[in-house]
C-alpha cells in the first residue's frame, strides 16, 4: 500500500507533527505567553489565547504532562520486554 | 529595527552555511530566509515578539500548512532539515538583537543539532497507524477460544436467570481476552514494521468513531526504501478486521524533539 500526502486526508496529522513535536528551544531568548515559556505549556491551548490556557488550566496541563510521561516510560517499558 | 520586528519566527534548521531568500511562502505571505552562523543555518520570518495565536481552527490551520510547506521548501533546497515545532519565536534581549540570539543559540546547540542531523540524514517520516474493529475480532474468538465456546454451550442449557449470569462471565472472559489479543497483535505489528524501519516510536493512540487504534507509530525510513514497510503494511491491511493508515513522507518532526 502507498503512503498518502492528502492534506485534507492528513490534516490531524500535521497537526499532531507541527503542535506537538519538532525541535523545541529551551532558552531565555525564545518568546513566552504572559511571562510563561511556550514549551512550559500546552501550545495547543496558548495558540488558542490565554484564555483557552487558563481554561485548560496550567496546572491540569502539568499534571498532564506528567502523567503522559509516566505513559510513556511505562510503554517503552512494555517494549523492551516485548522486544526480548 | 522597529517594535514590530523583533522577532523571527524559526521554521527549520539545516545544515548550511549560506544566506539564501526564498521569497514570501511564509506565514503570512512573510519573506522567509536563511540566518546561517559557520555550517548551520537557521530559516526564518521577521515578525514581532508575540506568538500566533488565534481560537478560530481555520486560521490556526492555515498557519500550520504553511509552517509545514516553508520546511518543505527548505527540505527540497538542503536535502535534510530540522523542523522547529510552531511558534518558535526568537526575540530581542538586553544582550542582544533576535538574529545575534539566533546565531548564538546555534553555536550553543550546535553539538545537539548536529547530532539530530546525522540522526534523521537520509531519512524521512511517515505515520503508521493500524484500526481493529472489535466487532469482528470479538465474532472470530468466541468461536475459537475453547472456554469461552464451552461457557456459551452451558447457557443454553440454563435457566433465564443463571443464563444471566453465564452471559455477564461470558462477556468479562471476552473482554480478557480481547486485551490479551490486543496485547499480542500490538507486539506482532510493532516487531514486523520494526524490521522495515530505520527508527520507530510509538505514538498515544486516539479513539476514532466506529473503529479503534491498535497501533499508533512514527517511522524513520531511508529515502527511497519504503517498499518493505509498504508490503508488510499491504498485509497486515488485508487482515480480516484490521485497517491500516500510511501518511508521509513527513519531514522528519517525530525524531527531533527530544534531546
Amino acid at each position: 500500500m502507498e503512503p498518502t500526502r492528502d492534506l485534507h486526508a492528513t490534516l490531524t496529522d500535521l497537526l499532531d507533527r507541527v503542535l506537538d513535536k519538532g525541535v523545541i528551544i529551551n532558552a531565555d531568548v525564545i518568546i513566552t505567553v504572559s511571562g510563561i515559556p511556550l514549551i512550559a505549556v500546552n501550545l495547543r491551548a496558548a495558540i488558542a489565547g490565554m484564555e483557552t490556557m487558563l481554561e485548560y488550566g496550567l496546572m491540569t496541563d502539568w499534571d498532564e504532562m506528567t502523567r503522559f510521561r509516566e505513559r510513556e516510560n511505562r510503554k517503552e517499558k512494555v517494549l523492551s520486554e516485548a522486544r526480548t | 529595527m522597529s517594535a514590530n520586528n523583533c522577532g523571527r519566527y524559526v521554521y527549520c534548521i539545516a545544515e548550511a552555511g549560506e544566506v539564501l531568500n526564498f521569497g514570501d511562502i511564509g506565514i503570512d505571505d512573510n519573506e522567509v530566509y536563511t540566518i546561517p552562523y559557520d555550517s548551520l543555518c537557521a530559516i526564518v520570518h521577521n515578525c514581532s515578539a508575540e506568538p500566533y495565536s488565534s481560537s478560530d481552527k481555520d486560521i490556526v490551520h492555515r498557519w500550520v500548512i504553511s509552517h509545514q510547506r516553508v520546511v518543505e521548501t527548505a527540505l527540497d533546497r538542503f536535502g535534510t532539515v530540522l523542523p522547529m515545532s510552531f511558534d518558535t519565536i526568537i526575540q530581542d534581549t538586553d544582550e542582544g538583537s533576535a538574529e545575534d540570539n539566533i546565531r548564538k543559540w546555534l553555536v550553543e546547540e550546535a553539538e545537539d543539532l548536529k547530532k539530530k542531523l546525522d540522526r534523521v540524514r537520509g531519512n524521512e517520516e511517515y505515520g503508521v497507524q493500524v484500526f481493529w474493529e472489535p466487532n469482528t475480532l470479538a465474532g472470530v474468538i468466541s468461536q475459537t477460544n475453547p472456554e469461552l465456546r464451552k461457557l456459551e454451550e452451558e447457557i443454553r442449557s440454563k435457566s433465564k436467570g443463571l443464563a444471566y449470569m453465564y452471559k455477564q462471565r461470558l462477556e468479562k472472559l471476552l473482554k480478557q481476552e480481547m486485551g490479551k489479543e490486543a496485547e499480542n497483535y500490538f507486539k506482532d505489528f510493532y516487531h514486523r514494521i520494526e524490521g522495515c524501519v530505520s527508527e520507530l516510536r510509538v505514538e498515544k493512540t486516539k479513539t476514532e468513531v466506529d473503529k479503534q487504534m491498535l497501533i499508533n507509530l512514527s517511522c524513520l525510513v531511508a529515502r527511497g526504501k519504503t517498499k518493505p514497510l509498504s508490503d508488510e503494511l499491504e498485509n497486515i491491511n488485508k487482515m480480516d478486521g484490521f485497517s491500516v493508515r500510511f501518511t508521509g513522507p513527513w519531514p522528519p518532526y517525530s525524531f527531533v524533539t527530544v534531546k
